[in-house]
């Protein structure tokens, strides 16, 4: 019973230290800061990096048929 | 950075009033003493904290909007295919750069709101976020591109993203439609205001000028780049809103490259005998769904997702007229333009009744409490033309800096409609005539007259004010400038001319957007800010 | 080359729109219909007792009050058609035939429906005509219907034109007949060694389009009978021929400009050019004569707007035909600033060229009034030069 009463109260501890946690996140605007200096200039250099397509090969087939 | 000083601040401490601060603490400060514009960081527009609104406020905005829907993320991923968005983020700088930054786009809509206005128009920017989820696992578990299901492309068509998807309905059981450039492009600009310059840029890459409408090159853009999914068989477009989009469709089919189905909107669509001929460019498209995906046209569908969308549309109504001829309206600027471009557009879905069941316990309360949700409102705006999308937060900080409340705007009153479904003539006619009333064709591209709805739409909403949106590669609404700078002089109405690029930032940048209203207040209403750290502040390289 | 016949007169005419032959027009009693678009049937403007003018505003470099009414970032054209009817360079028309085919020449109609002042007329009106996007049996059914009630009724009630299927016959009789000496001047330009340049036939058919089609009629013969003696210098003064296609261009110095560079315009495929509005008018056996000119202006129309994928796709075969008819060189392509369906038209259609078709494009953005020539002489003497290199090249490798 004691173990329970322990591992309820420890996962309602950890539950209130995870929303308290969350709540500073949201407070101090971590997640936007993180997202502004870390992720999306990440990202974008790995963007800017991708091989694409030529946009200019692609085909330019004359069409006999039309959708009416 | 300056040093904090902390003598000083303990002072400050020490002859603060206790009580006003307790007060403050608890229900947040009123409008009027608040200073927002402090809670910024230069440049990124990134908070040094979120605002205090409160504590019930600040809670219901922690619990009910930044955590649910952050949760409303993960649950809409998980009922697709999660590697699958992981793959898509990865490939899609449109995905990455942008959605992952949807909270911050809540963040500066629903500044400085408060008690009802907070949670109205929190539902309706949920319900954005959701329908766009849901367009956006849609593509990724059908785009070949990142090892979706071939299965899945093959009984899906694209459409331009004003193609009303209502074209769809008939069919709605058999096949999907997704709209092409509602996620790639679209929604992105209000997000992110940076990932679409990008797109921009690479259409100019291939030779276009710079000059046409910066929107219709974005949408060009996204194929140049090679970052439309191809999660479609064949494909619906348009003409819509107007001659760039005609253009844009030429390099569109080019790298699309797949059978292809236009159909355009007639020009002069106020006249009864045009109707006919959109409405059998409406039955072609059937056909060419009908032979593309091998689809049965179900008339029973048909008539029960336009009677659902009816309902979207009575519901409107109602919220416009609370807005027009009350103090009561719940809904702020940017959730009432975003929500119903996105819905009236997109055509019926289960996300739009889900969010209007919601809004409608408010709008109810509001109205039978009778609670002013826009206390300090000074003009009663009504926003015309077609707004930048890189600052859709615009109408909640012109309430929040100088009271200018914008009760509805011009891409709102597009499809103000009902299609009928007692029979299949009178439903092709309605659906005809909706699909005539696409945004912008009707009020900003079409004829004079319809662009002077403004007017009777001023008068029906109670207005006194204009924000008069100014797009500077529109060539329908510069084409007009002149005639409309006549009127206002003749009718005597303030307006404010807002220069924008749609969606590309670096041609007036938000900071001078607001510059222009505030020299307007200032100078030619001789009025003072409700909050002045709003008036100026740096954030020009903010999402 | 010798001087063509009536040249000088006709060089003279162009510049006003209110030209010596308009008012001859209008004081013979004839009413006075303007147009702007290849989209209103000139045809059904000449009907017995009318006379059309495409609208043009010569020497326009600085439309300032026009640039009030449209501000500064839309297409020259349509802001110097207004500038011009502000200036009260439009008082001699009896009305306005308009399409809402491109948003700039639309609102431009717009204000003179509009502004009641603008036309010192008091006869003056304006009637909208809506056209088609496609090319279908649903858009000439479309299209036929408008041209009745927004055209053919509007006049026989207003102006009390007879437009009765005779008088639509005659009407097209007349027009294929000015098409037809038209074309065959212009079929000079196929010659391997052309006896008539770019510029002139540009300029004589402009005339065909400004100014009234009877009073001109036996000038245009004159010319035909010219041309068949006139001989082509021993050495030309050209390097390489070009077709000349794109948006409107309505300014025969422009031409003249590409031509001063040492590229031959050969053949016009352009708003005001002569590659479509000079075909001939078949009126097919059961069809009314009605029926006839909207299948017809609506299946020879190049215009960018239609937006069929077989129609988006063989506007770049139509060129290329074009050049290899006319023995081109290379192509310009161009497109007025600020002109949207051109601006997307222009950058494909000089990928497309060059690249499915092995032919050079000059792709050019212009204003409706070109006084910046000095930037365009580089850009065009640049393509000519690096045509010929080609050429040179080609030849030296055969």
């Amino acid at each position: 019973m004691n173990k329970i009463l322990k591992f309820a109260g420890k996962t309602v501890g950890a539950l209130a230290a995870a929303y308290a946690g969350l709540f500073l996140v949201f407070y101090f605007d971590l997640d936007g800061k993180l997202l502004y200096y870390v992720v999306e200039p990440t990202l974008i250099k790995h963007y800017d990096r991708m091989e694409r397509r030529d946009p200019l090969a692609v085909p330019y087939e004359q069409i006999e048929r039309d959708y009416m | 950075m300056k040093k904090p000083n902390l003598k000083k601040g303990i002072e400050k401490l020490v002859k603060a009033d206790k009580k006003k601060a307790l007060r403050d603490f608890v229900y947040g400060k009123p409008h009027g003493e608040r200073r927002l514009g402090d809670n910024y960081l230069p440049k990124s527009g990134l908070y040094k904290h979120r605002e205090w609104r409160g504590v019930k406020d600040t809670m219901y905005y922690f619990n009910n909007i930044w955590l649910y829907n952050y949760g409303t993320i993960v649950g809409e991923v998980l009922k697709h295919n999660p590697i699958l968005f992981v793959k898509g983020i990865w490939r899609y700088r449109w995905m990455g750069q942008t959605y992952l930054t949807v909270l911050h786009w809540f963040d500066r809509c629903l500044e400085g709101e408060r008690d009802q206005v907070l949670r109205a128009s929190a539902w309706h920017l949920n319900g954005l976020v959701k329908a766009c989820l849901f367009q956006i696992g849609g593509m990724f578990d059908r785009d070949i591109k990142i090892g979706g299901s071939e299965t899945l492309r093959d009984r899906t068509m694209a459409h331009d993203e004003t193609v009303w998807g209502g074209v769809f309905y008939p069919y709605r059981d058999q096949i999907d439609n997704i709209p092409l450039q509602m996620i790639p492009y679209f929604v992105t600009c209000h997000c992110n205001s940076h990932t679409v310059l990008n797109y921009i840029d690479a259409a100019q890459s291939i030779g276009l000028p710079g000059d046409p409408c910066p929107m219709c090159q974005a949408e060009a853009g996204v194929f140049v780049q090679d970052d439309m999914p191809d999660y479609y068989r064949a494909v619906i477009t348009s003409n819509e809103a107007c001659d760039g989009s005609v253009g844009t469709s030429v390099i569109q089919d080019w790298m699309m490259n797949k059978p292809l189905y236009a159909m355009p909107q007639p020009m002069r669509f106020d006249d009864e005998s045009l109707v006919e001929n959109c409405a059998k460019e409406i039955e072609g498209a059937f056909r060419f769904i009908e032979e593309q995906m091998g689809a049965e046209f179900h008339w029973d569908e048909l008539v029960k997702q336009l009677e659902e969308q009816n309902k979207l549309q009575r519901f409107e109504r109602e919220k416009w007229d609370v807005a027009a001829n009350t103090k009561y309206s719940p809904i702020n600027a940017p959730a009432q333009a975003l929500y119903r471009i996105f819905s009236s557009q997109y055509g019926n879905s289960y996300i739009w009744h889900e969010t209007d069941a919601r809004v409608k316990k408010i709008l109810d309360k509001c109205v039978e409490q009778k609670i002013n949700t826009f206390p300090l409102t000074r003009h009663r705006a009504i926003a015309w033309s077609c707004a930048p999308l890189y600052y859709s937060a615009l109408g909640t900080w012109g309430y929040n800096c100088w009271g200018i409340n914008t009760i509805i705007n011009m891409d709102s009153l597009m499809f103000d409609m009902e299609v009928r479904t007692d029979s299949y003539e009178n439903t092709l006619h309605d659906m005809a005539v909706y699909h005539e009333w696409a945004p912008m064709r009707r009020m900003a591209v079409g004829g004079l007259h319809h662009v002077f709805e403004l007017w009777e739409n001023m008068e029906k909403f109670n207005c006194d004010f204009v924000l008069m949106y100014d797009q500077l590669q529109c060539k329908g609404m510069q084409g007009c400038h002149g005639l409309f700078e006549d009127e206002f002089r003749a009718r005597d109405i303030n307006a404010i001319w807002i220069p924008h690029a749609l969606p590309d930032k670096r041609t007036v940048s938000r900071r001078e957007q607001r510059k222009i209203i505030s020299d307007y207040m200032y100078t030619v209403m001789g009025e003072e800010p409700l909050d002045p750290s709003l008036v100026d502040f740096d954030d020009d390289n903010s999402w | 080359m010798r001087d063509l016949k009536h040249l000088i007169y006709f060089e003279d005419l162009l510049q006003e729109a209110n030209n010596d032959l308009v008012r001859q027009g209008k004081k013979d009693g004839k009413t006075v219909l303007g147009y702007t678009c290849y989209f209103m049937p000139e045809v059904l403007l000449d009907l017995p007792g009318a006379f059309s003018v495409r609208l043009r505003a010569p020497k326009c470099t600085s439309p300032d009050m026009s640039t009030y009414y449209m501000s500064g970032r839309t297409c020259h054209y349509g802001r110097s058609l207004l500038e011009r009817a502000l200036e009260g360079g439009y008082n001699f028309l009896d009305a306005q035939l308009a399409t809402e085919t491109c948003t700039v020449t639309c609102r431009f109609q717009e204000h003179l429906d509009y502004m009641d002042d603008i036309i010192q007329n008091v006869d003056f009106k304006v009637s909208f005509t809506d056209v088609p996007f496609k090319k279908n049996e649903n858009s000439i059914d479309h299209y036929e219907k408008q041209l009745q009630e927004k055209v053919l009724d509007f006049l026989n009630e207003n102006y009390n034109i007879d437009t009765s299927d005779e008088a639509l016959l005659k009407a097209i009789e007349e027009h294929n007949e000015i098409c037809r000496i038209v074309r065959e001047i212009g079929d000079y330009r196929k010659l391997d060694k052309p006896t008539i340049t770019g510029y002139e036939f540009f300029v004589i058919n402009l005339i065909t389009m400004t100014c009234p089609k009877y009073l001109i009629k036996d000038k245009l013969l004159d010319i035909l009978e010219d041309l068949k003696t006139r001989e082509p210098d021993d050495k030309p003064n050209y390097k390489i021929k070009v077709v000349m296609a794109g948006a409107e261009n309505d300014d025969p110095d422009f031409i003249n400009l590409i031509e001063s560079c040492g590229a031959l315009v050969v053949a016009d495929r352009f708003c005001y050019g002569s590659a479509e509005s000079r075909q001939h008018i078949e009126v097919r056996e059961g069809e009314t004569p009605l029926r006839a000119i909207a299948r017809h202006y609506l299946m020879t129309n190049q215009c960018a707007r239609f937006m069929d994928q077989k129609e988006m796709r063989s506007r770049k075969q139509r060129i290329a035909d074009l050049a290899k008819e006319y023995k081109a060189d290379g192509v310009i392509v161009i497109s007025n600033k600020f002109c949207e369906y051109w601006s997307y038209e222009r950058t494909v259609t000089s990928i497309i060229l060059p690249r499915d078709y092995e032919l050079p494009v000059c792709s050019i953005e212009k204003e409706y009034i070109n006084t910046a020539s000095g930037q365009l002489r580089t850009r065009f003497q640049a393509f000519v030069e690096s045509v010929e290199l080609k050429k040179l090249q080609g030849g030296a490798q055969k």
